[in-house]
């Protein structure tokens, strides 16, 4: 099934999933981080006014490191992100998944002046649109990759039902899948919660029927699952 | 609406990461997306461009005007592809009534301005409700999310923006001859909208399929959110019979 992923192996052999992120919620992050420069270069250039040549020189010095060494500081960071990156959630790592090296976040911020060709980050723009992983080319000279951090599930609370044991073993993902339904239970229509546990059914060993007392038993499953025995 | 036959991996996602699973369903279909798109986009922007003997700046805006009627081709196209259909053209023109003529006037109108139109027109053109019930639908898809829609429209906007600048850009540059600062702007306004307008339509012409694959895709995360489809499609592949 499509999905906007890409796969990476540890060396133990674990399957990482990483999720790139396109074009829309890595130029906001971009437009963010442009405004914070804008920000701190106009309230030096008001202070280096008052200091004549000397405050000239030493913004001009400023605007130099930040243009080239503001997003390579806070990738190095311990977010790996900037702040209009991390705003977005988003993050930047290798594309293997781990985390970034000082020479590939200079590589991919040096190669900014390639993906900003012919105008206004167009190379970067047709790049990320055609693109798999959403590379700009920085990301592919420097092998790294904006991923979507993932975000964390909100805390789940059940809704009392009486448990009842499942009628056979499952598996891991299969008993995730059971504790989802009941999760979102409170959220979706009584008709489209029946329909859902329907599809379950067979674990309270109600195959092939449907309707309120099977919605119950199988969210029941659900909360022995989740440990609850009484 | 048959969640098992879905070719989309459905999980919890926020609306921008919906918006990137637009840009993959559009890669994935790219063929017929194009195909069906320029179909129809190219007669448009000819059509567009010749105008430009009337007034220069007439062709970019009836394409502009145009986008919104040449999306719903698009959508057509995706929202098959989103459930693993083919399209070829045959297929688009046993479709045109639903297609391109239902929903005409009022695209060309109101929802030509309307900032979040690529999240909302699956509603209008694929939910076949009455019309007095979409307000009221559109409203319920829109709920907490009308936010980041306006955001990817602008964002793509910017886009489009600035490629076009930069296709112009790129014009000048491989102009055979010095073009200096000074005979750009002192030539009349024909020397450069010229360029431009044909920079504009190829844009258009490669960038809109993306932008309305984004709101289709957001569209559905709303979707698969008010109605579990991302639980329906675990529990289908665990209890599968």
């Amino acid at each position: 099934m499509l999905d906007t992923v890409v796969a990476a192996e540890t060396p133990e052999g674990i399957i990482l999933e990483l999720h790139p992120a396109g074009l829309p919620a890595r130029f906001y992050a971009f437009l963010l981080d442009w405004l914070i420069r804008l920000v701190i270069l106009y309230g030096f250039a008001i202070v280096a006014r008052f200091l004549g040549g000397l405050g000239m020189a030493f913004w001009i010095v400023l605007l130099f490191l930040l243009e080239w060494f503001y997003p390579i500081a806070f990738e190095l960071g311990r977010s790996g992100a900037t702040p209009g990156k991390k705003t977005f959630g988003l993050k930047v790592v290798m594309d293997n998944g781990l985390p970034i090296t000082p020479a590939a976040s200079l590589t991919r911020n040096l190669l900014r002046a390639a993906d900003f060709l012919p105008f206004g980050y167009g190379f970067a723009i047709v790049s990320m649109l055609l693109r798999r992983d959403c590379k700009r080319l920085g990301d592919i000279g420097a092998a790294t990759l904006v991923v979507h951090q993932p975000h964390a599930a909100p805390r789940i609370t059940l809704e009392k039902v009486e448990p009842v044991a499942p009628v056979r073993p499952l598996a891991p993902r299969d008993q995730a899948a059971l504790v989802a339904l009941a999760a979102r239970a409170p959220t979706l229509t009584g008709e489209r919660l029946d329909e859902l546990a329907a599809i379950a059914a067979s674990v309270s060993g109600d195959r092939g029927r449907a309707g309120g007392a099977v919605t119950h038993r199988v969210l029941g499953v659900a909360q022995w699952l989740m440990g609850r025995r009484t | 609406m048959q969640i098992d036959a879905l070719a989309l991996r459905m999980r919890p996602r926020t609306p921008m990461e919906a918006a990137d699973l637009g840009v993959r369903l559009c890669q994935s279909a790219a063929r017929p997306v194009y195909v069906c798109y320029w179909a129809m986009g190219l007669p448009v922007v000819a059509l567009s461009l010749a105008t430009f003997e009337i007034a220069d700046w007439l062709p970019g805006l009836l394409i502009w005007w145009a986008k919104p009627w040449l999306d719903q081709t698009i959508l057509f196209v995706l929202s098959r592809a989103a459930f693993g259909q083919p399209t070829a053209l045959g297929d688009l023109w046993n479709a045109q009534r639903r297609v391109w003529w239902s929903q005409l006037p009022l695209s060309l109108t109101l929802r030509r301005l309307s900032p979040w139109r690529s999240f909302t027109q699956p509603v209008y053109q694929l939910e076949g409700l009455p019309l007095f019930k979409t307000r009221r639908r559109v409203l319920q898809i829109r709920r907490g999310k009308t936010g980041p829609a306006v955001l990817m429209t602008s964002a793509f906007g910017t886009a489009e923006l600035v490629l076009t600048v930069a296709v112009t850009s790129l014009m000048f540059w491989f102009m055979p001859g010095e073009v200096s600062r000074a005979t750009l702007f002192s030539q009349s306004s024909t020397f450069i909208a010229l360029p431009m307008t044909i920079a504009y339509a190829a844009v258009v012409l490669f960038l809109e399929p993306f932008y309305v694959a984004a709101g289709f895709a957001m569209y559905l995360n709303r979707r698969a959110q008010l109605e579990a489809w991302d639980v329906e499609q675990e529990l289908r592949r665990a209890f599968a019979e």
